[in-house]
């Protein structure tokens, strides 16, 4: 029985813990996949669905209207990736604190009947009044 | 000194502790974990300190389950260890004894669904591991020692439960003879152990988060609305569901040659070039794949481009006016150019360039836009259409980057179907056996001749899912798959009738042949050995020349095999070769089904199994008989579009009257015919009517002897035979005395035209006299008509005057 705990606790602070951090990283990953930040980064400027964004001959005053239509629409490609990459970011970041959370928590779990006991011992409980 | 297994090793221990938990073990340590951390937030509720306890207790179950799913249901092999219980897969490892002998081994072996694999797929079952398995302690370590040298050999990771059956068979000495038995090879085991190898990567695989792209990924590119609606988008399928693809050596060289023909900056449209079931749409479906694959190494100009096939059929129906449709088709195309990340497929190009049903030329419209080479575009071709479409249009396959795509061989072809059959075993609810995948293949390259593999092998698997026994696809499945749609027998004769027919073949053809016993044993001889499994399988199931004058039943044999064996007179392909006397007649002979339907190779196309009687081949031009050796060596015979029509389960069955004079000679000069056998075919061969290494093709020259009196008597009873078949339906028969019979005899007799002139006699004596019977009402129904002789007498003799009097008026 003690070999068993041995390897259960071996395992835990050892191959389990690693096991548990790739996990967290693959799902940061596809996380980042997701919202494609490096994706959105790149083509910040690029016209939004190609909405206006082919090329345009003729006179100067048709040139001229294209020109703000591609404007308009690269403008409003912008303002929608960087919504985006703000949300991201902001996700990713819950993402990785939960994350280290998580991973420091995995580390307690063997100990948690200790900590159990102690607060039994104190006798203290949450008052709900 | 050889291999041991230690079984106080830690990984062996914990492989115990991991079956001795479970999966019981696992459930009831998640429900306790779940109980206390309940209990204890209930009794902290309820102001009781002792619920911290109890609820932080739920940590140690908790944990002891986690380790279970994280080490010990599955524990991985000691990478650098060499031992056998550091690289023993854990399933077999939890089961092992101190000191095991093969039989423990064996029985370990059954206990997990590793070991499961090998009976369901191979046979290689349990009870059977146990059985051929021994006792001796002694012998465990050839077996550990086998098993390492096949996982050294495949490269594995673990020394697999496949590892241990192949060791433990090939401990047999006699495993080839026992193996036989299953219809496999030692060395099929070892593809087994592949097989499963690639099940386990394949689940791995999918189970690994898919990177596509994300949300993002088509902000920058043009919405297609038209598109959506004239076609499907691959990539979105792909990155919806994603597919079984299988990474082939041949597939890979045209996937490369696809990125790289895109990446670069000439033309950009490919065409895959191939026969029908070659892969074309596979390989387009994998390159989508590797495109949206955000792992992939692509130029970025490539990446998370969607590939779109287009609907030729929507496109038609949507614009039935000829204007219309190429608006419609400029419309599309703009919009893909637009939008920037789309690759356009043509499946079938050949629908988009000719006129027919379901297709439009529009060659017109897509040559420019194809020379311009700007919008990126796939079509997939089948070979024969391409060359049509070549020396039509040269300047559009010019503009066209050619990428040939050849059928699979058979490694490539087993793992492909390997691959495929995962999802018809999921929709079917069957599993496949190797032998059923191992028989597809074979079956399907002899018989399916409208596919390339692997689509060949693929569509016979699929169709053998309906002929499952309880559950699993056999050899046997597959048998009867192909004997159904193809109307052929390939399986060894097991059915007491067929084994009873085949055993009397002599007796049943001679119901309906009179005499020729040889020629009859010669041909029942080769039926049994092709039923029987002992027949060269590369060959026609026998190829015989009748000799012999007209009338002595060489063509009544043929007919007769294809009635009692093969079920049937129409089951016989008929050639009369005097209708091929000049050497353009090969084409005639070789003609594609589609443009002549009675062609040699199209009607064997549609009737392999059957006789082939190809009826007077002295007259035929020596291009046509050398156009026939092939056949007659090896069974096969190139069609005019160069697709291998197999001959190999038909009877070739030449006849010829080469020599007929000389047999009556001889038979007149009162020798039998295995006094003058032998000597006639000499002569025959230095009489240069035929050249030796043709008459050297067929496996018997039999020669037919002319009918005597006495036979004629037995012939006159078969058509008789006939005649009553014929008036069963009206309740009436009809008998001939004895007496009657001779005279119909001495009538009929003409020594030049064997039997041929009686059935004109009986024609005239007996069908004339039961007709005139019936109508005058002389004969009831359940009555019997009597000839006599002397009725013979009188309508020959009333013939016979008819017939003088027409030769004097001439």
């Amino acid at each position: 029985m003690d070999m068993i705990i041995v390897w259960a606790l071996s395992w835990w602070y050892g191959a389990g813990w690693k096991a548990q951090l790739k996990r967290f990283l693959e799902r940061l990953d596809s996380s980042y996949d997701y919202f494609s930040i490096g994706l959105l980064l790149r083509s910040l400027f690029a016209p939004f669905r190609q909405i206006s964004a082919g090329k345009v001959r003729g006179p100067i005053n048709i040139q001229i209207r294209a020109f703000a239509d591609r404007l308009i629409s690269r403008f409003i490609g912008a303002f929608v990736r960087l919504i985006l990459i703000v949300v991201g970011a902001a996700w990713l970041g819950i993402l990785a604190i939960g994350g280290v959370i998580y991973a420091l928590l995995w580390l307690v779990v063997p100990v948690l009947p200790l900590v159990g006991f102690i607060f039994m011992t104190a006798g203290w409980v949450p008052t709900w009044e | 000194m050889g291999v041991s297994f230690n079984y106080g090793a830690h990984r062996a221990a914990k492989a115990r502790v991991g079956k001795f938990i479970g999966k019981t073990g696992h459930l009831l340590m998640i429900s306790l974990a779940i109980v206390l951390a309940f209990g204890g937030i209930v009794l902290i509720v309820l102001a009781n300190p002792v619920g911290w306890l109890v609820a932080s207790l739920a940590a140690w179950p908790a944990m002891f389950a986690k380790w279970y799913v994280g080490e010990l249901s599955d524990i991985s092999a000691e990478a650098s260890e060499t031992a056998i219980e550091a690289s023993l897969s854990s399933g077999v490892l939890a089961h092992l004894s101190k000191q095991p002998s093969p039989h423990d081994i064996a029985a370990a072996i059954g206990q997990t669904n590793e070991g499961a694999f090998y009976g369901a797929r191979f046979g290689l079952t349990a009870n059977f591991l146990l059985q051929i398995a021994s006792n001796e302690q002694s012998d465990t370590a050839e077996i550990w020692q086998t098993a390492m040298d096949v996982k050294d050999e495949l490269n594995l990771e673990h020394l697999s439960a496949g590892t241990l059956v192949y060791a433990l068979v090939k401990q047999l000495p006699d495993h080839d003879a026992l193996l036989a038995h299953n219809h496999m090879e030692l060395d099929d085991i070892k593809r087994g152990i592949e097989w499963q190898e690639h099940i386990k990567q394949l689940i791995k695989h999918h189970s690994k988060p898919r990177r596509t792209g994300g949300v993002a990924r088509d902000w920058s590119f043009g919405y297609t609305p038209l598109l959506s609606r004239f076609g499907q988008n691959i990539s979105q399928q792909i990155a919806a569901g994603g597919l079984l693809s299988v990474d082939l050596e041949s597939h890979a060289d045209a996937l490369d040659q696809l990125v790289d023909t895109f990446s670069t900056s000439g033309r950009q449209n490919s065409v895959l070039v191939g026969a029908t079931g070659v892969g074309k749409t596979t390989i387009v479906h994998a390159f989508a794949e590797r495109l949206l694959d955000a792992s992939s190494k692509l130029p970025a100009n490539l990446k998370f481009r969607q590939v779109v096939m287009l609907d030729s059929s929507s496109l038609i129906s949507a614009a039935p006016g000829r204007g219309q449709l190429e608006d419609l088709i400029m419309q599309v195309f703009s919009e893909a150019y637009a939008a920037k990340n789309i690759i356009l497929c043509l499946d079938d190009a050949q629908l988009f360039f000719e006129e027919g049903v379901g297709s439009v030329d529009l060659s017109n419209v897509l040559l420019p836009i194809i020379e311009a080479g700007r919008l990126r575009m796939i079509l997939t071709m089948d070979d024969q259409r391409y060359l049509q479409i070549s020396q039509r249009n040269s300047a559009l396959v010019n503009a066209l980057n050619r990428i040939n795509i050849a059928p699979a061989g058979k490694a490539e072809t087993i793992k492909v179907l390997q691959d495929k059959l995962i999802l018809t075993e999921f929709s079917r609810k069957v599993t496949y056996t190797y032998q059923s995948v191992d028989e597809a293949y074979r079956l399907s390259e002899r018989y399916v001749h409208d596919l390339a593999m692997p689509g060949r092998a693929l569509k016979l698997l699929e169709s053998a899912a309906s002929y499952n026994e309880n559950g699993l696809v056999t050899m046997n499945s597959v048998q009867q798959a192909i004997e159904q749609t193809m109307n052929v027998k390939v399986s060894v004769a097991a059915e007491s009738d067929d084994r009873e027919k085949l055993l009397n073949l002599e007796e049943l053809i001679h119901k309906r042949m009179i005499n020729q016993d040889r020629a009859v044993s010669v041909v029942s001889d080769a039926l049994r050995r092709a039923r029987a499994g002992v027949r060269n399988p590369n060959r026609p199931i026998g190829t015989f020349l009748f000799l012999g004058p007209t009338g002595v039943g060489k063509t009544e044999l043929s007919k007769a095999l294809a009635d009692v064996y093969f079920g049937g007179e129409d089951r016989m392909i008929r050639l009369d070769l005097n209708e091929y006397v000049r050497s353009e007649d090969v084409t005639r002979l070789i003609a594609d089904g589609a443009d002549d339907p009675t062609s040699l190779t199209a009607q064997a196309m549609k009737q392999p199994f059957s006789v082939v009687l190809l009826d007077e081949i002295e007259k035929a031009h020596p291009s046509v008989l050398t156009t026939l050796l092939q056949l007659l060596d090896e069974g096969i015979l190139r069609d005019i579009k160069n697709r291998e029509v197999s001959f190999r389960d038909a009877i070739i069955i030449a006849t010829s009257n080469a020599g007929a004079e000389r047999i009556r000679e001889y038979i007149d000069r009162g020798y039998k015919l295995d006094q003058f056998e032998e000597e006639f075919t000499n002569e025959l061969i230095n009489s240069g009517q035929f050249r030796p290494e043709f008459l050297n093709r067929f496996d018997e020259m039999v020669v037919f002897t002319p009918l005597e009196k006495a036979d004629l008597l037995k012939v006159v009873d078969l058509i008789i035979a006939g005649v009553n078949k014929t008036l069963a339906l009206q309740k009436v028969s009809v008998e001939v005395d004895e007496d009657a019979k001779k005279l119909l005899v001495e009538k009929g007799y003409d020594p030049r035209l064997g039997a041929r002139p009686m059935r004109r006699v009986i024609q005239r004596v007996v069908e004339n006299n039961v007709a005139k019977a019936i109508l005058s009402g002389i004969v009831k129904p359940g009555s019997a008509i009597t000839i006599t002789a002397s009725q013979v007498e009188e309508t020959m003799g009333k013939a016979e005057k008819a017939q003088a009097i027409e030769q004097e008026a001439s």
